[in-house]
C-alpha cells in the first residue's frame, strides 16, 4: 500500500492583485488560495489512495500563518499533513522550496513511495520545484502527466509533450506533476472541511530542517503587466451589431 | 570554449536560440556553442547561423526520453562552467532545464520572455511573467551558468552568414534513465499557425456545446481567421487540440483582431493576446473582466450575437 506525499503552496490569489499608481504591485487587497493545480496533485494522491489503499501525506513549506491552507488541503482528502513554516521561509524562490521539500520528505516523513506536485504554482508558475525535487531525493521523474496509474512497484504515466504523448514507465519511489486535466479537483464540503480539523498535522520549524540554501536568482524589478484598451462597450441589439461590425471596419482589422 | 550554450529539441527552436544566444555572447565577448539532437549535417548550418562549437549529444535509445541526458549536460557544464545557459521551453526542454539545474545548484528563469546583458556587462537581466501574466519580475542568477527556459517562437530565427566556422564535437553517450517511454501517441498537427494568424476567433467555456463552436467557425471563416480557445476547452473539454490553448500556458497570439467570445479574460488567457492590435470580445456577462481588457467590448449572449455579427459581415461585405 503506497505512501503519497503531495506537495501544496498557500498562494496569492492573482486575481486580486492590482497595479499601484507607478505600475508597481499592489498586494494589499489580494487574498490567498490553495494554488490552483496542487489541488490536482493532491485529487489525484487521493484518487489513488481510494484504489491502492495507503496514506496520503500533504506537504508544504511557507511563511507562517497558513493554517487556513493546511485546512484547506487536509479537506481534500489527505490523510495527514507535514509543513514547516517560519518567517524565513516567505517568498522562497524554486530550488529553496525543492530543498526544503527533499530535507522534509527523507526526514521527518520518511518512507515514501511516490510524490505528485503540480505542474506549477499559479503564483511564480516556474514549474521547477517537481523536477529539482525529485533530483535531489535523486529519484526518477516525470512531469505533465494527464494520466498517472500504479501497477506493482512501477508508475505508468500518460504525459503531455508538443507532437502528442508519451507514455513513461518509472520504478517507484517516483515523482511526477499533474496537468490540470487529470482529474477534477473536488469542493470540500462542511463535512470534509469538520473532519480536516481532526487530522494530524506535525509541523516543522526552521530548527529541524537544514538551513534555507542562498537563493540562486534575484529579482530586480516586479511591475503590473499593462493592458492598455479603449473599452468601448457594446450591446445586443440590431443598431448595436451594426455599430459594432462599423467600429471593426474603422479599425481596419476587417479585410 | 565556455560562454554562452543554448539547447533545443527542434529545428526551429536551435534557430531561434542561436539568435538570442549570439546577441549574449557577442555582449559578453564570449563564445556561442550549441547543444543539438540534430544530425551531423546540421551541425554545419549550426555555425553558419552563428555557433562557435556544436556539442552533438549522441541518439538515444528508443525507449530513452530527453531526461536522459541530464547527467552528461551537468558533467559537461561543470567542465566548460559556461556562463549562460539558454534552453528552448519545451514540455521536455523546460523539464530537463530544472533537472540540470538542479544537478548544477543553478539559478533558472523559466519561460523568459525578454533578456539583456546586465548593467555589469558579467551577466543577463531576464524577464518573465509571473501572478498568472498580472506582473512581470526581472530577475538575474546569482550563479554560474545563469540558466532561463525560452518559449519556443519567443524570438526569430537566426539568419545564416557565408563564412562562418566553428568546431564540432561529440559529447558522451548518457546513463540510461530509469524512466523509460513504451509508447508514443502523435497527434495529427494542425497546420495552421495562430501565431501567425491575422485574425484570431477564440472561444471559451460559455459554448454550452462542442457543435455550437461551428457558429464561431462561421465567423472565423468571414472574418478569415483562425479558432483559438481557452485552456478548459482545450485540456478539460477537449474539443480543440492544445495547440488552439491561447495564454500564459499556450500560445501567444498577435493578430490584427483578436474575437473572444465566451471568455471571462482570466489573466491566464489575457496574457496570450497582449499583442493583439484590436482585442474585442462578446460576453454576457457585463462584469466580465475581459471587458476591461478589450477595445469593443459587446455585452450580449453568444447564440443571438454570433449568427446576427455574421449575417451583418456578410451584407457589409
Ligand atoms: C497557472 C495557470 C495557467 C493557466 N494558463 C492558461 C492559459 O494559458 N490559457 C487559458 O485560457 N487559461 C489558462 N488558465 C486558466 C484560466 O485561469 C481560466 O480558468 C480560463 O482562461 C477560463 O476560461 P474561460 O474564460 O473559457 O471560462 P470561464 O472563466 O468559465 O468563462 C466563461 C465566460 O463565458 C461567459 N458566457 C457564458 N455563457 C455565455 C453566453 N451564452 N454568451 C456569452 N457569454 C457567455 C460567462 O459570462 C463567462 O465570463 C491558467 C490557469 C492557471 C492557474
Amino acid at each position: 500500500m503506497p505512501t503519497i506525499v503531495a506537495c501544496f503552496k498557500w498562494v496569492i490569489d492573482e486575481a486580486y492583485i492590482r497595479a499601484g499608481p507607478s505600475g508597481e504591485v499592489d498586494l494589499s487587497s489580494v487574498s490567498w488560495k490553495l494554488s490552483d493545480y496542487d489541488r490536482n496533485a493532491i485529487e489525484e494522491a487521493v484518487r489513488l489512495r481510494d484504489e491502492h489503499g495507503g496514506t496520503v501525506i500533504a506537504a508544504t513549506v511557507g511563511a507562517p500563518g497558513a493554517t487556513k491552507g493546511i485546512k484547506d488541503a487536509l479537506s481534500r482528502g489527505p490523510d495527514r499533513a507535514c509543513v514547516a513554516a517560519d518567517e524565513g521561509f516567505r517568498d522562497l524562490e524554486p530550488s529553496q522550496t525543492a530543498a526544503l521539500l527533499a530535507a522534509m520528505v527523507s526526514g521527518p516523513i520518511g518512507a515514501y513511495d511516490l510524490v505528485l506536485c503540480g505542474e506549477g504554482s499559479s503564483d511564480l508558475y516556474a514549474q521547477q520545484v517537481g523536477p529539482r525535487l525529485a533530483e535531489k531525493l535523486g529519484i526518477p521523474c516525470v512531469c505533465f502527466a494527464q494520466k498517472v496509474s500504479l501497477e506493482g512497484r512501477r508508475v505508468i504515466v500518460e504525459r503531455r509533450v508538443e507532437e502528442g504523448v508519451e507514455v513513461l514507465e518509472a520504478p517507484l519511489p517516483a515523482l511526477v506533476t499533474v496537468l490540470p486535466d487529470i482529474n477534477s479537483p473536488r469542493i470540500p464540503g462542511v463535512r470534509d472541511t469538520l473532519m480536516a480539523s481532526k487530522k494530524p498535522v506535525e509541523t516543522l520549524s526552521a530548527g529541524d530542517l537544514p538551513p534555507v540554501p542562498a537563493a540562486r536568482t534575484e529579482t530586480v524589478e516586479l511591475r503590473t503587466a499593462r493592458l492598455e484598451r479603449t473599452c468601448e462597450r457594446f450591446g445586443a441589439e440590431p443598431a448595436e451589431i451594426v455599430r459594432f461590425v462599423d467600429a471593426l471596419r474603422r479599425r481596419n482589422v476587417l479585410t | 570554449m565556455a560562454g554562452v550554450w543554448i539547447l533545443a529539441e527542434e529545428h526551429r527552436e536551435v534557430l531561434e536560440l542561436l539568435h538570442v544566444g549570439r546577441g549574449i555572447a557577442d555582449g559578453l565577448g564570449t563564445s556561442l556553442s550549441a547543444l543539438t539532437l540534430q544530425a551531423r549535417e546540421e551541425a554545419d548550418e549550426c555555425i553558419a547561423c552563428g555557433a562557435d562549437e556544436v556539442l552533438l549529444l549522441p541518439p538515444l535509445a528508443e525507449d530513452q526520453s530527453l531526461d536522459a541526458y541530464a547527467g552528461v549536460i551537468a558533467d559537461e557544464a561543470r567542465k566548460e562552467q559556461p556562463r549562460v545557459f539558454l534552453v528552448a521551453g519545451t514540455s521536455r526542454g523546460r523539464d530537463l532545464a530544472a533537472r540540470v539545474a538542479a544537478r548544477l545548484d543553478a539559478g533558472l528563469c523559466s519561460q523568459c520572455t525578454a533578456l539583456e546583458i546586465d548593467d555589469t556587462r558579467e551577466g543577463i537581466l531576464m524577464k518573465r511573467l509571473i501572478y498568472g501574466g498580472a506582473a512581470v519580475q526581472s530577475l538575474r542568477c546569482t550563479t554560474r551558468p545563469a540558466m532561463a527556459t525560452i518559449p519556443p517562437r519567443t524570438f526569430d530565427p537566426a539568419p545564416a552568414r557565408e563564412g562562418r566556422t566553428g568546431q564540432v564535437r561529440q559529447l558522451p553517450h548518457p546513463q540510461p534513465s530509469p524512466v523509460r517511454i513504451v509508447e508514443r501517441r502523435v497527434r495529427e498537427r494542425e497546420t495552421r499557425d495562430l501565431a501567425d494568424a491575422r485574425v484570431v476567433v477564440a472561444v471559451g467555456r460559455g459554448f454550452a456545446a462542442e457543435d455550437d463552436l461551428g457558429l464561431a467557425r462561421e465567423l472565423a471563416e468571414v472574418l478569415g481567421g483562425e479558432i483559438g480557445c481557452t485552456r478548459p476547452l482545450s485540456e478539460e473539454m477537449h474539443w480543440l487540440p492544445d495547440q488552439a490553448c491561447i495564454g500564459l500556458s499556450g500560445v501567444q497570439v498577435k493578430p490584427e483582431l483578436y474575437l473572444g467570445i465566451g471568455i471571462s479574460g482570466q489573466i491566464q488567457h489575457l496574457t496570450g493576446v497582449r499583442g493583439a492590435k484590436v482585442i474585442a470580445a462578446v460576453n454576457q456577462d457585463e462584469n466580465a473582466p475581459i471587458f476591461g481588457a478589450a477595445d469593443l467590448g459587446m455585452v450580449g449572449d453568444l447564440y443571438q450575437v454570433l449568427p446576427a455579427l455574421v449575417r451583418e459581415m456578410r451584407k457589409q461585405s
